[in-house]
């Protein structure tokens, strides 16, 4: 009974606050959201002119431009490094601590540049048809940048808070080494320790110019890098052998491309997907209705794999061989030649079992399959029920009317699982993006469409003012 | 006259040999009916000048070959022989000697390279630049290839002239040159193609005697002695896929790495057809006189309408030796030799590529076997890119000249009961800049175990004392042969 009625009232107070929300955001200081915007384009763009392609990495001084940033403000910051040259910046404002902070966060690192794949410079930050471009626009300046314009606004609005509002700015997150997330964790815990997180992570989606949903991570799949190695006999290359390991390393690479692990809904893709075929046109409805079906399934599911790869990788353990090695000189059969794999499990992977399907697929004694590198434990996902899930869908409805928020699974990992194994429910969120956009990540002309970050400070705004704003 | 010199190389003493059959060596040349050579002390005056070029570190990249050039003038100084360094760069200098003839016929050419492969010193069980001798062995880095040619090349220049200091001039019908090359190990533009381009009426010559042949030695016995008449042409090719860059936690069936290796796979599958030539032909059927059955069987039913395809396939699919040997010698061959694509674990590449190691047939028609592989591959992901050849393709040295019938007969002599096969090499060396320039060369080579072949190119290379010995004597009949005035 109590439950029902707990549930009643809080579905009632969901409304109420739905409809308060916009009034009570003006009756403080009307944020003035387009400045706000193109605040964040200039602070994006001064972030991408900092490289810190990791390696190496040297976010600190990304984190000493942040840190006089924040100190023209008047607000307090410190850097904190495992390693020199690796600098983590945290910054606080104090709310009346009635209840337990709230952390923003985002990385400062990004993943290097094929420079002669980009068609703009990866690190002017230049600005063309409404995009921001360069290495780091999505992944992770964007987020960055939009956390830090919510921290500004909230602390030059002198809004009251129940909750300090923690900004960090991390080092080292797109190669491990312990200098960022782990290191805080480990070191600086109680300077970062809060009740929710918001960090990178989901999306929020578009197509065909339209916002489709709100996504909002709550679980990630696991890293489990593999190694393939092939061993043969060394040689001539004047003399083809059949046990060049090239040859057996290419076969089984190619064997690997074409498998498709099975397919293996959790509540999170279930959820996704059901609730993304009542956003979705008849015939894409059907996809996520049908993934399942013993007659039709197997279709949707090629239908997938080729026309949208995220959804296909949140419906599986994925493999992708990313690298390939082998050979010293044109003219000598290698004895080895390596593949690595990323391989990404579902979070409940066996994957033990997963290796020995793997092992049968490849079906050759000359080529040994290893783990090489395991990132992470499972973490439990964070709740759907919690203040902050419950803030982002209220924010989802402000600011994106009629679409709707999307738990999900995230194909890749964040730092959010360091987070969630310390207790902390982590949210990944992201701004507004296309296919298109989203396939540049870690690729060639990343970039950020400005409309698309203003919407995403906006959202952000709304989400961390409701659950941190007093009462 | 078989048996007999059977018997006369069986009583073993290189002495006894000349004077119990004198119709070893052509009776009308003045120089061959003198003084015979000492066989045994050619042999250990060439594994001292073997070792002492062994100690003379020639590993290509750099090279530096000017100071093995300048310790062979030094000896050729000592012998009173004219020699002369010519060199594109200071340190990659090639030596160029001569004796005179009478100018009868064209000239001889004696060729060895001076250069080596780099080692891998922590696989080697023994210092590769110290010429070390264990267990009958001189050990070291060009031990077979090429400084125990340049050796026993060096040695039978040297026998020749110390019988023909002047006194002799018109015992030579030809003159004979010496020729110790830079950069055949990958950079021969410093090395044959300078001399070839810019000194070549100091090497112009009939014919010519290189590295390439073989006298491979199986349960201590000499079956065959192996000569290069033919080589196959190095034709390289890389394969660029290209694909759609991305984060790895979400796989694309564009992945430039996939694309890449399902075109290997499909590469591998695909035979190019056998094709036989006049060498070839001649190897296989002599090869099938010396074999077993079973084996011969295989030589000469390559081309059977009825099993042929299966002896195709029981020599591509063997792991013997040999066989990957013959194998390679029926067909233009493709080998994967270089793979690379990605720089991180997260990342698809948006590029990835592949070397091919192809070795084509001296008559393959170059631009229709890449069209053929591109029809292969069958992805406009992958491009099939031709990569410049840095040797001509090489014609095939006959086998009627005077110089193969020559070292015929010299193994006649010094390896009796074998028999001579003419080989096409499935590598290629400095040999096809002198075809291609119309010089009738031939591949030469020491005896050697299959495991003494490994070390070519691999750990611990060496070569036999004995074999070096009777390498000499080989090589010293064939050209005194061709050579001596008539």
């Amino acid at each position: 009974m109590g439950k029902v009625s707990g549930k009643r009232f809080w579905i009632g107070g969901t409304v109420i606050l739905a409809f308060l929300l916009p009034a009570l955001l003006p009756a403080q200081a009307a944020p003035d959201f387009p400045a706000a915007r193109d605040e964040a384009v200039r602070n994006l763009q001064a972030m991408i002119r900092i490289d810190t392609s990791n390696p190496p990495g040297n976010e600190t001084k990304l984190a000493e431009h942040l840190k006089a940033l924040l100190d023209r403000e008047g607000i307090a910051s410190e850097i904190v490094a495992a390693e020199p040259g690796r600098g983590n910046l945290i910054a606080r404002i104090k709310g009346n601590g009635r209840k337990k902070p709230i952390l923003l966060l985002g990385h400062e690192d990004t993943v290097g540049v094929q420079k002669e794949q980009w068609t703009v410079d990866a690190f002017t930050g230049l600005i063309r048809d409404g995009y921001v471009y360069g290495r780091g626009a999505l992944d992770d300046k964007g987020g960055v940048t939009a956390m830090l314009q919510v921290f500004l606004m909230i602390h030059r609005a002198k809004i009251p808070l129940d909750r300090d509002i923690i900004f960090l700015a991390e080092a080292g997150e797109e190669a491990g080494g312990g200098v960022g997330i782990d290191f805080l964790v480990e070191k600086h815990w109680p300077k970062i320790e809060s009740e929710f997180a918001l960090n990178e992570g989901a999306e929020i989606f578009e197509k065909n110019g339209k916002v489709q949903y709100v996504g909002v991570s709550t679980s990630e799949k696991l890293v489990r890098t593999m190694k393939l190695v092939a061993r043969g006999g060394s040689g001539h290359g004047s003399m083809p052998r059949m046990d060049n390991a090239i040859v057996h390393l290419a076969a089984a690479v190619a064997k690997l491309g074409d498998y498709q692990p099975r397919l293996r809904l959790n509540e999170t893709t279930r959820a996704f997907f059901e609730r993304l075929a009542k956003v979705s046109p008849p015939d894409e409805a059907f996809l996520y209705t049908h993934l399942e079906d013993p007659v039709v399934g197997e279709m949707v599911q090629e239908t997938l794999r080729r026309t949208n790869v995220y959804y296909n990788s949140m419906l599986r353990t994925s493999i992708s061989p990313n690298i390939l090695e082998g050979g010293v000189r044109f003219n000598v059969i290698p004895s080895e030649a390596s593949a690595t794999l990323d391989v990404r499990a579902l979070p409940d992977e066996d994957i033990e079992a997963f290796m020995a399907e793997l092992r049968g697929v490849i079906d050759d004694p000359a080529v040994e399959l290893s783990l090489a590198q395991s990132f992470w434990p499972a973490t439990p996902p964070s709740p759907l029920d919690s203040e902050m899930f419950r803030a982002l869908e209220n924010a989802q409805k402000a600011v994106f009317p009629g679409v709707v928020t999307l738990p999900v699974m995230l194909t890749g990992a964040t730092d959010s699982a360091s987070l969630r194994a310390k207790g902390v429910p982590s949210y990944g969120i992201g701004p507004v993006v296309t296919e298109e956009d989203g396939s540049r990540m870690h690729g060639n002309d990343e970039r950020l469409s400005i409309e698309g970050l203003g919407k995403f400070v906006e959202f952000l705004y709304h989400a961390v003012v409701e659950v941190a704003a007093a009462r | 006259m078989h048996r007999h010199r059977h018997s006369c190389v069986a009583g073993g003493l290189a002495a006894l040999l000349i004077l119990l059959c004198p119709m070893h060596l052509s009776s009308q040349t003045g120089l061959s009916s003198q003084t015979a050579p000492d066989f045994r002390q050619a042999r250990d005056e060439a594994v001292r000048t073997l070792q002492a070029l062994i100690r003379i570190d020639t590993s290509n990249p750099p090279g530096n070959e000017t100071r093995l050039a300048e310790h062979l003038k030094a000896i050729l100084d000592r012998e009173g022989i004219a020699s002369e360094i010519v060199a594109l760069q200071p340190a990659r200098g090639n030596l160029i000697a001569r004796i005179q003839g009478n100018g009868r016929k064209k000239p001889i050419l004696l060729t060895g390279h001076m250069d080596t492969v780099g080692v891998e010193r922590d696989k080697w069980t023994v210092d590769p630049f110290e010429g070390g001798i264990q267990n009958g062995y001189v050990y070291g880095r060009g031990a077979r290839d090429d400084k125990d040619d340049l050796a026993a090349m060096l040695e039978i220049f040297l026998l020749i002239h110390r019988q023909n200091p002047g006194r002799q001039k018109l015992a030579l019908d030809r003159d004979i040159i010496f020729l110790a090359v830079a950069g055949e190990e990958g950079t021969p533009q410093v090395g044959m193609d300078y001399v070839v381009e810019h000194h070549w009426p100091k090497v112009e010559s009939e014919f010519a005697l290189n590295e390439g042949g073989s006298i491979p030695v199986r349960d201590g016995k000499v079956r065959y002695v192996a000569v290069g008449t033919a080589q196959k042409a190095l034709a390289r090719a890389r394969l660029v896929a290209r694909g759609v860059s991305g984060h790895g936690s979400v796989p694309r069936m564009d992945n430039a790495i996939g694309r890449l290796a399902a075109a290997v796979g499909r590469l591998m599958e695909y035979q190019p057809t056998m094709r036989l030539n006049e060498t070839t032909r001649t190897f296989f059927e002599r090869l099938a006189t010396i074999s077993p059955p079973e084996e011969a069987f295989l030589f000469t039913h390559l081309n059977d309408p009825g099993v042929g395809k299966l002896i195709e396939e029981t020599l591509r699919r063997s792991g013997n030796r040999a066989y990957v040997t013959y194998n390679s010698m029926l067909r233009t061959s493709i080998t994967p030799t270089l793979i690379q694509g990605g720089f991180r674990n997260n990342v698809i590449p948006a590029e990835a590529e592949a070397t091919l190691d192809i070795r084509a047939l001296p008559d393959e028609n170059l631009d229709a076997f890449f069209a053929e592989l591109r029809r292969v591959v069958d992805d406009p992901a992958v491009e099939v890119i031709a990569l410049p050849r840095y040797r001509p393709i090489p014609p095939i040295a006959p086998l009627g000249s005077e110089m193969f019938r020559a070292l015929e007969k010299a193994q006649a002599v010094v390896f009796p009961g074998a028999i001579t096969l003419p080989e096409m090499s499935t590598g290629s060396n400095d040999a096809a800049q002198l075809l291609a320039k119309g010089v009738q060369a031939y591949g030469v080579g020491a005896p050697g175990t299959d495991e003494d072949a490994e070390g070519a190119h691999g750990n611990d290379e060496r070569v036999s004392v004995e074999g070096l010995g009777q390498y000499v004597e080989f090589l010293y009949r064939a050209v005194v042969e061709v050579a001596g005035a008539r």
